[in-house]
């Protein structure tokens, strides 16, 4: 990876754009990750979350089908 | 996603990673999995009889909360199905009773929350906020559901967690159009 790729634009998707996402497709066509802290995620969060707080990302990456839409939070 | 969860306004999920799946983690295959699913659909099947009795002289909430009976029986119907479609054979309901009549057997509805304790809770409210209970109790089921799909390793089981996750899914919309309609 080279330094530009940390200037590259990640497209972003307001929550109603993501609620619409949600409903149209089923679970298995996209990863959906939360990446707050663990009590954040046992307070609230959106239904079929996976949990991977940002501090494990790099360690989990492979929990995140790479072929399929991500979503984080 | 932009704002993060303070902008989400849709439904939530609460509890830590592993909620609700100690219930199905001694379940190694589908066939017990739909046992303890199906014992869970039961009590939730109870728990909106209970309400339905609660709120007789409300026909509209009669009404709705019985559709909610027939609801739960569709979704044991399809549970059966899917077994079936996928195995070639009815589960063995006589093993499975044995089994799991301790722990479940229609006294614990989906989302892990005891039927009796449920029951007592909806004394003295209003419909608007047994529903909301009842969203709630739905929508912890449909993210137990999706998670387990992702972890059960049971080919079988996975596919019963997907259908069961999408049939949430249609639930949890016409209840919380339900909601809408009475708040």
């Amino acid at each position: 990876m080279g330094v530009l790729d940390y200037f590259k634009a990640v497209p972003t998707m307001t929550a109603e754009e993501v609620r619409r996402f949600l409903t149209e497709k089923h679970p298995d066509e996209y990863n959906l990750i939360d990446v707050r802290q663990p009590r954040e995620y046992e307070r609230d969060h959106i239904p079929g979350a996976n949990l991977i707080p940002m501090s494990e990302l790099k360690d989990r990456l492979s929990e995140i089908d790479p072929e399929k839409p991500t979503i984080a939070y | 996603m932009e704002g993060g969860i303070r902008a989400w306004k849709g439904m939530v999920a609460y509890g830590p990673p592993e909620a609700g799946m100690a219930y199905f983690s001694p379940a190694a295959n589908a066939e017990e999995i739909v046992g303890l699913a199906w014992s869970l659909e039961e009590g939730s099947k109870l728990f909106y009889q209970g309400v339905a009795e609660h709120f007789n002289a409300d026909k509209e909430a009669r009404e709705m909360f019985n559709w909610l009976v027939s609801a739960e029986k569709g979704h044991e119907k399809h549970l059966l199905e899917t077994y079936e479609g996928l195995s070639g054979n009815p589960p063995d309901f006589e093993k499975l009773r044995s089994k799991f009549s301790d722990s479940l057997g229609g006294s614990v509805m989906e989302g892990g929350i005891p039927v009796k304790e449920a029951l007592e809770w909806i004394k003295g409210k209003g419909v608007s906020e047994s529903l909301e209970l009842a969203i709630a109790m739905e929508i912890n089921a449909y993210d137990l559901y999706i998670r387990m799909s992702r972890t059960i390793e049971d080919k079988q089981a996975q596919q019963i967690f997907k259908k069961l996750s999408a049939e949430e899914q249609v639930h949890l919309e016409k209840l919380a159009s339900l909601l809408d309609k009475r708040v």
